[in-house]
């Protein structure tokens, strides 16, 4: 059964085009997934439709065997415990310390009354300790997510999604806001869950050159339909010119940079 | 690079508006000016008048003294219409937190904000001396109408500000954690209000100065008590100015402290 499993998913904003248009794909446990394609192509919407951040319009979307188009307000909270996610701008509470904003990846599994209060039982804050030692970040738990870098933000935001022990990662544009040097950690640390904890990593990424080196599968997608789905392998230049369309020229000289 | 070939600005196009606050400006300038001319100044020598003004200026500032009342009275005064200004603030912070969480547009239902801000503007809208009033009808007039009154339009002015500053917490990180699974109230807890927490301290600090002014004036016109009563008695009563004095003094002590606390308060919180 594929973790994840997208069947002819369509999602409008009211009018008559549609940001997403018959998207269907299948991901197996395990995969290192890329969805790359231009500005305003749906990759974000088709990100927040897997755990119904959006709802579709039609189509199904099924999470782990459950469709998560149907599933009651209580099963989607249990749904979304499983399902990480890390954001472009990484999404924490700025005022709140390091160890408070991974904590909240717990909350899936909380009361009302002791997750509103920050209640945390002391394995809760052990297992945030340890993960924040994997990520490197075991010196700035007490300090505040404000004062962090980019980089270490986006570490934040990982060991806030790996508290929730998922089974799913989805990455929204993980490092179109870091330098190189914070892009190559925070990748090299997705690679490293998907490949040591078997977490399955769905990311959007507007580079094509990190989708080709951390991937095993790309999904092309330009103006709501998918438009390549394969292995990096199969990605010619006539096919990213394909999915990118004008913005392609743009994109093939920042990358003849990059690789210069 | 061509040498330019004109010196002089270009005129700038004519602006309608700003030719009207122009005009609006002028005609105010010259309303005033004939104001001064026209006014009937009865069998009062202005002359006279403004020495006299600065006279009594001069007794209240430089000269106040304690007459009727003593020190520990002025302080017991001074603390009813603190107690009263805090009292209101906090009945009104109270409120205002849970009415603001139903009126931002972030976290609460549309049909839910437009009740609760229709609501609540109609209660801004009304002053809050006349809530104090409308509240006497029932409780008569005194210290229970002044908490009502200025409870409501504290709660009224709170709910508006609390839910402006709500309304401003980064809505990526309450999306983040209602991607992790996060119901409704560890939302509230956990993303709003500790995101929103400088907003609130100033707000509320606000909201009790105009409180505690206001507490003044409630204890003289709706015999609330406290040092405004006992300003009301100095003046209207004793005909003592120089008392009068010593109640300003008072409170513009105690405001001072205020601003002060209230200065290292936000320093504190935005400096974490």
């Amino acid at each position: 059964m594929p973790v994840l499993h997208v069947e002819n998913v369509r999602k409008s904003y009211g009018g008559s085009s549609f940001a997403l248009d018959g998207v269907s794909f299948s991901i197996e446990k395990g995969e290192f997934v890329a969805i790359i394609g231009p500005s305003g192509a749906g990759k974000s919407t088709l990100l927040r439709c897997i755990n119904r951040l959006i709802a579709v319009t039609s189509g199904t979307v099924s999470v782990d065997g459950t469709d998560v188009t149907k599933v009651s307000n209580s099963g989607l909270r249990i749904l979304r415990r499983t399902v990480g996610m890390i954001f472009q701008h990484y999404n924490l509470v700025n005022r709140l310390t390091v160890i408070e904003n991974v904590l909240h990846g717990r909350l899936g599994y909380k009361s009302s009354l002791s997750g509103t209060f920050g209640l945390f039982s002391h394995a809760e804050k052990m297992r945030a300790y340890e993960l924040l030692q994997a990520v490197g970040l075991s010196e700035q738990i007490y300090q505040r997510c404000g004062q962090l870098s980019g980089g270490q933000k986006q570490r934040v935001g990982i060991a806030r999604a790996l508290i929730q022990d998922p089974t799913l990662m989805l990455c929204d544009e993980p490092i179109a806001s870091l330098d190189p040097n914070a892009a190559k950690i925070v990748m090299d640390t997705l690679r490293d869950i998907n490949q040591r904890l078997g977490i399955t990593v769905v990311a959007n990424l507007h580079q094509v050159h990190a989708a080709r080196e951390y991937a095993h599968r790309i999904i092309g997608v330009n103006a709501g339909k998918v438009v390549f789905d394969g292995p990096p392998s199969l990605l010619t230049l006539e096919i990213i010119q394909q999915i990118y369309g004008s913005e392609a020229q743009d994109l093939m000289l920042a990358e003849g940079e990059l690789h210069a | 690079m061509t040498p330019p070939t004109q010196m002089s600005l270009p005129r700038r196009p004519f602006d309608r508006s700003i030719a009207l606050m122009r005009f609006i400006v002028v005609l105010l300038f010259v309303l005033t000016l004939y104001g001064f001319t026209a006014l009937e100044t009865g069998g009062v020598n202005m002359a006279d008048a403004w020495s006299m003004l600065a006279d009594n200026a001069a007794t209240l500032f430089f000269r106040p003294a304690l007459a009727n009342v003593t020190v520990s009275e002025l302080l017991v005064s001074l603390g009813v219409t603190i107690g009263l200004g805090f009292l209101t603030t906090v009945f009104g912070a109270v409120i205002g937190f849970g009415l603001a969480l139903a009126s931002a547009l972030n976290i609460a239902p549309v049909w839910l904000s437009v009740l609760v801000k229709g609501f609540t503007a109609i209660v801004r809208a009304i002053p809050t001396v006349l809530w104090v009033l409308i509240f006497a009808v029932s409780a008569g007039l005194g210290s229970v109408a002044a908490v009502l009154g200025m409870t409501f339009h504290s709660a009224g002015y709170l709910i508006k500000a609390y839910a402006e500053s709500f309304e401003d917490v980064d809505a990526g990180s309450i999306e983040a954690l209602r991607a992790g699974g996060a119901d409704w109230w560890h939302i509230v807890g956990q993303v709003v209000t500790p995101s929103a927490m400088p907003a609130l301290i100033s707000w509320t600090f606000l909201r009790f100065e105009i409180n505690f002014s206001t507490a003044i004036a409630m204890g003289a016109a709706a015999g609330a008590g406290g040092i405004g009563f006992d300003m009301f008695m100095a003046s209207g009563f004793y005909l003592n100015i120089r008392e009068m004095g010593a109640f300003t003094y008072a409170i513009l002590i105690f405001a001072v402290i205020m601003e002060l606390i209230a200065t290292r308060l936000q320093t504190r919180q935005t400096h974490r």
